[in-house]
């Protein structure tokens, strides 16, 4: 028998759920519910959860990305940035996690959909400290 | 070198560098253990894709699965953590060659472990794919070029063709490695390159075979690969691919080579400790179940190639230690089915000194035999035949004394011919000394000689030949065939020392 991988649920999960009032949608999460009960599988919830929440923001369009930098992006950056990565990834929405982190030592890196954009001074240093030290030939 | 120099260097070397922007794909390490890494992301990763951890480790995916992917570490792994980078090269693992690993001993990833610096070639080194579809049938040709090993049973009766594979097995301390490195010793002058491909071998073992082809200038066409006892499983496993593609680099520059894996016991274990900590179901002796084309795709590599495809040829002498002499388990039935014939060594034959152990019975060359060379095949026709009917007789001779003229004529036979198939380790004999030997033998010079004469008598027949029959061995070495007008002199020369050893 083919086991149920979480992606699967959810997948199942949001066609149930799909296009449904809300009235509909309340008695369906209870029937969720029974199901993952009766199935013991309410333990792997969390990751069912986070599958469905990939699957909607692919079906909506939402694209979720993180931005880390040592100070905050000006308005116009900030802007400018939503404008490229709804361009890269046609999306119609971005969903901007900022961090602050001073180890980065100046510059920015995206993460959006498995892909990282390092732009940061650590990046470059790094990168400057494998060319200084490459093997001679 | 001054320090107002070494600033100036530097500054040229900062202005030159350009630092390079690039969107790269990334996930996370899940977890870690035992040399696998279990990451998440990644979601366009393909198998056999390679990885680049933090610390500059690269990783191979091995597992594809829905949410994570199995990699498995090559290198150091004690430095990754849960919650480092991984970032995809969109490439398949590959190994870097050239000409300049000649004489090298590397690694399974291609770096030199032999403390002689970089591997020269520059911009002329090129990365040749670690996994890669054998050649197929059109570009292939049947093999029928010899090569020598220098060693007279094998050569006489086991004989090993350019492209073929041709399997070592034996229990452990039978001599397995001492064929394989005898092989390469015999190889200089022979137009070859040999790889020698070392997995979860101990590193003393592997010192001291390296000190011995280096004497013996064997490391002028050498190269080494090592995925040493004390590396990671994922080494040994990746190290005998590691090997074939650099012999398939100087087989693309329409070389010949010869490549021994030892041994392929080892590599089996390191795919198995790899295959259950991926959790893949294990199968008999709970090897997966894809360990028969683990071992069929790497050996499928050698192959000899016509000369519409560049020529070229890969001569594999893969090694497999056996259990007891139990040559029906898993892994050596799936080899024996895989290679063109074995070289089968017996712990028995070890220690009542005939040496190399081989087993003639047991042994067999599928498709050697139209590669040996004719003046070859002309002396050692029916050798393999006496010495059956020795070993045959020899069982019946214990039980009684009285025994008819013919069956004591083979006996004795056998007992010499035996006598003259023992070679001392790293003592390779050149082809036409071998001819003279076993010539002598299979005409019955030998017949009434002493058996513990018979090495004496070889020595020295050889000598005497060496300085009287120059026209015969300059014929052998030319042309490879057998003339009557060679056979005479041979003949001539025989007798004459004869003469002089009875004399003695």
């Amino acid at each position: 028998m083919a086991i149920l991988s979480d992606n699967n649920i959810a997948h199942a999960i949001y066609l149930s759920l799909k296009d449904k009032s809300l009235d509909e949608a309340h008695q369906t999460h209870k029937n969720i519910l029974a199901f993952l009960a009766r199935k013991h599988l309410l333990g792997r919830a969390a990751a069912i959860l986070l599958h469905l929440k990939k699957i909607i923001n692919l079906e909506k369009g939402i694209v979720s990305a993180t931005v880390s930098s040592v100070h905050r992006l000006h308005e116009k950056e900030e802007k400018e940035l939503v404008h490229f990565l709804k361009k890269r990834y046609s999306a119609k929405e971005i969903t901007l996690t900022k961090i602050l982190d001073q180890n980065l030592l100046g510059g920015f890196r995206v993460e959006a959909n498995d892909e990282v954009i390092d732009l940061t001074i650590k990046n470059k240093i790094m990168q400057l400290q494998k060319y200084l030290t490459r093997s001679a030939v | 070198m001054s320090h107002n120099t070494i600033v100036e260097n530097l500054k040229r070397e900062i202005e030159n560098f350009k630092a390079q922007i690039k969107i790269e794909k990334a996930g996370n390490v899940i977890e870690v253990f035992d040399g696998i890494a279990r990451v998440s992301g990644l979601s366009d990763l393909r198998s056999s894709e390679m990885v680049l951890f933090p610390g500059g480790e690269v990783g191979v995916a091995l597992n594809l699965e829905e949410d994570t992917a199995g990699v498995i570490i090559l290198g150091d792994f004690s430095k990754i953590k849960e919650g480092d980078e991984v970032k995809a090269t969109g490439k398949i693992l590959e190994m870097p060659v050239s000409d300049g690993v000649i004489g090298r001993v590397v690694n399974a990833i291609g770096e030199p472990i032999d403390g002689k610096g970089a591997i020269a070639g520059g911009k002329s080194i090129k990365h040749y794919p670690i996994e890669k579809v054998a050649p197929g049938v059109i570009t292939r040709e049947s093999v029928t070029e010899p090569v020598a090993t220098g060693i007279k049973v094998i050569d006489a009766i086991i004989p090993v063709g350019r492209g073929q594979r041709e399997l070592i097995i034996g229990d452990r301390q039978t001599g397995k490695t001492a064929i394989a490195i005898d092989a390469i010793l015999n190889q200089k002058g022979q137009n070859m390159i040999c790889v020698y491909v070392s997995i979860g071998q101990k590193d003393s073992k592997l010192r001291k075979l390296h000190v011995r082809l280096e004497e013996g200038g064997a490391m002028d066409y050498t190269v080494v690969v090592s995925a040493g006892a004390s590396e990671s499983a994922a080494l040994s496993y990746v190290a005998p691919y590691a090997g074939v593609s650099i012999a398939e680099y100087f087989m693309d520059k329409g070389k010949d080579v010869l490549i021994i894996y030892d041994d392929l016991s080892k590599h089996a274990v390191a795919y198995r400790e790899i295959s259950l900590l991926l959790r893949r179901p294990p199968g008999r002796e709970a090897f997966p179940g894809d360990v028969f084309y683990l071992h069929s795709r790497l050996l499928e590599r050698a192959c000899r190639r016509n000369q519409k495809y560049g020529g070229g040829s890969i001569t594999a002498l893969p090694i497999i230690e056996t259990q007891a002499g139990d040559i029906s388990a898993y892994i050596p039935t799936n080899v024996i089915s895989i290679t063109d014939g074995q070289i089968f060594l017996e712990t028995d034959l070890f220690y009542k000194g005939i040496r190399p152990a081989v087993n003639v019975g047991s042994s067999v060359s599928r498709v050697g035999s139209a590669a040996q060379i004719k003046a070859m095949k002309k002396v050692a026709g029916t050798l393999k035949l006496d010495l059956a009917q020795y070993r045959e007789l020899e069982a019946f001779s214990q039980f009684g004394s009285d025994l008819d003229e013919a069956t004591k004529r083979t006996l004795e036979r056998g007992k010499r011919a035996v006598e003259v198939l023992k070679q001392p380790q790293y003592s390779p004999e050149k082809t036409e000394h071998q001819v003279v030997s076993l010539y002598a033998l299979s005409k019955g010079f030998m017949d009434d000689v002493p058996v513990n004469k018979i090495k004496e008598f070889e020595r020295g027949l050889i000598d005497h030949a060496e300085r009287h029959a120059k026209a015969f061995f300059k014929d052998i070495a030319e042309t490879k065939m057998w003339s009557e007008k060679g056979e005479i002199e041979l003949k001539k020369v025989i007798e004459d020392f004869k003469k002089g050893f009875s004399n003695t």
